[in-house]
């Protein structure tokens, strides 16, 4: 089949609701979707401050037919943790109980957290949504934040200078069983590691990258493609990790040139063929970095 | 998503303590449930918390949905399933719709797809051999990686239709007969299409069977006769008659034809153009089209060593190509360069494989004679014995073809540059046959008097009347490519328009068709599936627009090769008259429909419904999707994603 026909491998059950609160083509709430297509209803989420908070509803509202436990900002792993301990008390083996942060709860705020209950390999899939910054409250930088991108808090003449966190190298560090990084752009890929994922005991972390139109100053309509964009030009790339050593790529990254994904986006609208030519490099290197992972291990 | 569920229903997001009591269960606002915090216990116990005397949890809970949030309020612009045309549907002169039949075989739905198939073209297995395809060209498929083989699906169809049992004859539903004289591609598509409108239909051919062209020119390594002989069967199982023959303007009279309520005229062009040099009245100067014609009635005429040909179209191809099967080493004179050519690029290529010699920018100048060498008049002798008339002319032998180099010049009112001659630059070509191909035009005395003419062409509608009340006109007799394609979208036009104006004339229609609505796209051929109004393909608010490549999401396609169609090897093919094109087969041409992007028209791969994130598109039960514009934020995900063309976003409230 010439068409990537991929119906048949999303599962039809719909465990969110309509009503909720993202803007228009907003990443967040197809990875929400998708990942609660893949775990089912025996599922309980541990949320943490993020878009997410507002995604949910307010109460006395949720648009989730799973429960659903707001929590503090830095707290994601832990209270996901508790929940899955105190269910196992009252000898509920059964239901999955997953962390849903964004970028700035996993990578900043709730990075401790995370690593204590990484560390001590809780039975919890963590999941991060990854839109680059702090969207939620306006679009401040995070340690997600890619290089040279424009945010309230790295204006256009001060841009993001750091390189973005490498949040799987992180957690495939912790040695927990499984790590991956998925896209909304993806779904058959990400619903089968989601999927497989719920297969396995230990601490599972899926970091999806999640377009943020209104942040990353894109067209509504533009997220699905320039999600699909960053894994085709490898800044973005879709990889499993078992046990922190067996790296292995799980999509085709053809590895066209950045700049268009680059051009589309107001957040880096100020960088010039200059600044473009050396994110290209930075990608080219780590993607040579991960292949050398993916054939030698860690 | 179920549509059933309450706005205000029980709490979906609670607090973990409270739902993990009863998994899968909906536990009930204000009665949270709890156990124990140090026992285990298989079976949880339910107790009242004292909290809820105020009808307040311990903690927020919810006990809402975000249903109750009327989101599609949000947007400016909405999304909508909006059908398309396909660009081969536009392309193709038949008027086909290629992208139906397509995604019919892609779904395995192998009759139904002979079946729209044959609602438009009669002869499926002549047109995916001969036909040049030009639905291919505007294939949407061409930028990514390579046209659809259309024609071999096609043809492919065409068989499987051909192996069919025959339809049973088609219901009379009118009083009114009509004649159609010449039985072409073009009258027999105006027969097949007049009959299954339900009209008694006798054809009147001259020669003593029916086919026209594709009995007469086509050679039979293009189209094998057993092909047309089954196409011709169908149309006669329909219940159209065939008067084999008979001269009509003949022997028969233009006036026996008034037993008929509308005549559609389609006798074709026969009469080959001159060459106009000196010497062409030399014996071994013959029209491409009389050699033709006598090799498709068995004949294997006697052409000598060299043949030239002079001429640069489809029947210049034909001629070369058949002389080469008769023996002779053929040279093809053509007074433009090979990008100029008229005859397709297939053809050519053909051509040039199995060994035709081309001489680009050369024009005769003078037929070359010579006295008979005395070796050969002994064979000449006896050859006069058999041919008084041949004795007489041949005091002269032909000698080959004076020639000028030619150079282009100023394009001329063809768009195409002018050759001019070289002075000086003559050279002979040595020739034993010279065949002339450089055009045909019709022959005027045998046509109905007081036919209006546009130059050389009979002149005719939109729906091929000519005017002159009852005579309509189609095929190589009107201004149009001289092609089978076109020939059988002309038959067709025509049936269309004698049903309409005998309807209109019998005051059971009015006059207002909307021709543009008939065509598949603005500059399509128009479509005897829309004209009747029965279309077997389910389509969503259908917009006559042709969908450009901009519109295609390739991003969801991968890339796969153009299944190429077998070639009958050279040696083979050379050795006489068997078909040269093998096709694909039928499991070759399941995969090619499967290569097609379905532009423009829905064939349910969801990814609007998975890409939705207002969980807005919902399936109906018919297969397709309805949008739940209470929820729709109109984002416009839906439409970008879609791989064909088929959504599109409009202004909210217009």
């Amino acid at each position: 089949m010439s068409q990537i026909l991929i119906k048949d491998r999303i599962p039809r059950e719909e465990l969110l609701d309509s009503g909720h609160l993202a803007c228009p083509g907003c990443g967040a709430p197809i990875a929400m979707r998708l990942v609660l297509k893949a775990l089912g209803e025996k599922t309980m989420v541990a949320l943490p401050a993020c878009c997410w908070s507002i995604i949910a509803g307010p109460w006395p509202q949720s648009s989730l037919r799973v429960p659903l436990f707001h929590s503090a900002f830095e707290t994601g792993a832990a209270v996901a943790s508790g929940i899955k301990a105190a269910l196992e008390m009252r000898g509920d083996l059964e239901t999955t109980v997953i962390a849903w942060a964004g970028d700035g709860g996993t990578f900043d705020i709730g990075l401790q957290a995370l690593s204590g209950a990484a560390e001590r390999n809780e039975d919890i899939i963590y999941f991060c949504y990854d839109n680059e910054a702090y969207m939620n409250t306006g679009v401040q930088r995070s340690s997600a934040t890619p290089w040279g991108a424009w945010t309230t808090t790295t204006p256009a003449e001060h841009p993001e200078m750091r390189p973005k966190k490498d949040m799987l190298a992180i957690m495939a560090a912790h040695r927990i069983p499984y790590a991956a990084s998925a896209s909304v752009a993806y779904p058959d890929d990400l619903v089968e590691k989601v999927k497989k994922a719920k297969g396995i005991k230990g601490t599972r972390f899926i970091h999806i990258l999640s377009p943020c139109p209104p942040g990353w100053k894109i067209a509504d309509e533009e997220s699905i493609a320039l999600a699909r964009l960053a894994v085709r030009n490898r800044v973005f790339p879709l990889m499993e990790v078992e046990n922190g050593e067996r790296w292995r790529f799980s999509v085709d990254h053809p590895g066209e040139p950045v700049e268009p994904y680059i051009r589309r986006q107001g957040r880096f609208r100020h960088l010039g063929d200059a600044e473009i030519a050396e994110i290209q490099r930075a990608v080219d290197e780590r993607w040579k970095s991960l292949e050398r992972r993916v054939q030698h291990g860690t | 998503m179920p549509d059933d569920r309450p706005i205000a229903g029980p709490a979906r997001g609670v607090s973990p303590a409270a739902a993990s009591t009863t998994p899968g269960g909906r536990p009930v606002a204000g009665t949270v449930q709890g156990a124990p915090r140090a026992a285990v216990q298989a079976t949880p116990v339910e107790r009242p918390i004292a909290d809820t005397v105020h009808g307040v949890p311990p903690v927020a809970v919810s006990t809402t949905t975000t249903l109750v949030n009327r989101t599609g309020s949000w947007k400016y612009i909405r999304p909508v399933y909006q059908d398309k045309v396909a660009p081969c549907n536009q392309g193709c002169p038949v008027g086909i719709d290629i992208e139906g039949y397509m995604n019919l075989l892609r779904e395995g739905r192998t009759q139904e797809a002979i079946e729209l198939l044959l609602r438009e073209n009669p002869l499926p297995a002549v047109t995916g051999r001969v036909c040049y395809h030009p639905c291919e060209d505007g294939c949407n498929r061409r930028g990514f990686d390579d046209a659809v083989a259309i024609h071999a699906v096609e043809r492919v169809l065409g068989d499987l239709a051909l192996a069919s049992p025959l339809p049973p004859p088609a219901p009379r539903t009118w009083p009114e007969t009509v004649a159609v004289v010449g039985s072409g591609p073009a009258g027999l598509a105006c027969a097949y299409h007049l009959a299954r409108l339900g009209y008694g239909v006798t054809v009147y051919e001259s020669e003593l069977e029916p086919g026209g062209v594709l009995r007469y020119g086509i050679p039979e390594y293009r189209l094998p006769k057993q092909v047309l002989a089954r196409e011709l069967e169908r149309i006669r199982a329909l219940g159209v008659s065939f008067r084999c023959g008979v001269q009509v303007g003949g022997e028969l009279p233009w006036s026996a034809l008034a037993e008929h309520h509308a005549v559609f005229l389609a006798t074709g062009v026969h009469r080959s153009r001159p060459l106009g040099v000196p010497g062409e009245e030399l014996p071994g100067v013959r029209a491409g089209l009389d050699l033709l014609s006598e090799v498709n009635h068995g004949l294997r005429p006697e052409l000598g060593r060299c043949v030239v040909v002079v001429g640069g179209g489809n029947t210049a191809m034909d001629c070369a190509r058949t002389a080469v099967r008769l023996g002779a080493e053929v040279t093809v004179l053509y007074r433009r360069s090979r990008a100029e050519m008229p005859a397709n690029e297939e053809e050519v290529f053909e051509a040039l494989r199995e060994g035709v010699h081309f001489e680009f920018l050369a024009a005769p100048v003078e037929v070359m004679g010579e006295e008979r060498r005395p070796e050969e008049e002994a064979l000449e002798a006896i050859r006069a014995s058999f041919d008084e008339e041949d004795a007489r002319r041949s005091a002269l032998r032909l000698a080959g073809l004076r020639c000028t180099r030619m150079a282009l010049g100023e394009p001329d009112a063809s768009g195409r540059r002018r050759p001019v001659p070289i002075p000086g630059s003559e050279f002979l070509v040595p020739a034993d046959t010279v065949l002339c191909a450089v055009g045909e035009e019709a022959d005027a005395d045998a046509l109905p008097e007081g036919l209006p003419r546009d130059g050389g062409a009979v002149a005719v509608d939109a729906l091929g009347s000519t005017g002159l009340p009852t005579f309509f006109a189609g095929g190589d007799l009107v201004d149009q490519p001289h092609t089978v394609a076109y020939a059988i979208g002309s038959g067709k036009r025509a049936a269309l328009g004698i049903d309409r104006w005998l309807r209109i004339r019998a005051g059971e229609l009015g006059d207002g068709t909307d021709l543009a609505e008939l065509r598949y796209g603005p500059a399509g051929n128009v479509s005897m599936t829309r004209w009747r109004g029965d279309d077997p393909v389910q389509r969503v608010a259908p917009l006559n627009e042709v969908v450009t490549p901009e519109r295609i999401n390739t991003d969801h396609f991968r890339h796969a090769e153009r299944h190429a169609d077998r070639q009958h090897p050279l040696e083979q093919a050379l050795g006489g008259f068997d078909e040269v094109n093998q096709g694909l087969a039928p499991e070759e041409a399941l995969a090619e429909s499967r290569r097609c992007f379905n532009c423009g028209v829905c064939n349910a791969c969801e990814l609007c419904l998975i890409f939705c994130h207002d969980i807005a598109i919902r399936r109906r039960g018919d297969g397709r999707f309805e949008i739940d514009y209470e929820y729709c934020k109109g984002c416009g995900v839906c439409s970008a994603e879609c791989p064909r063309g088929a959504m599109a976003m409009t202004r909210e409230g217009l």
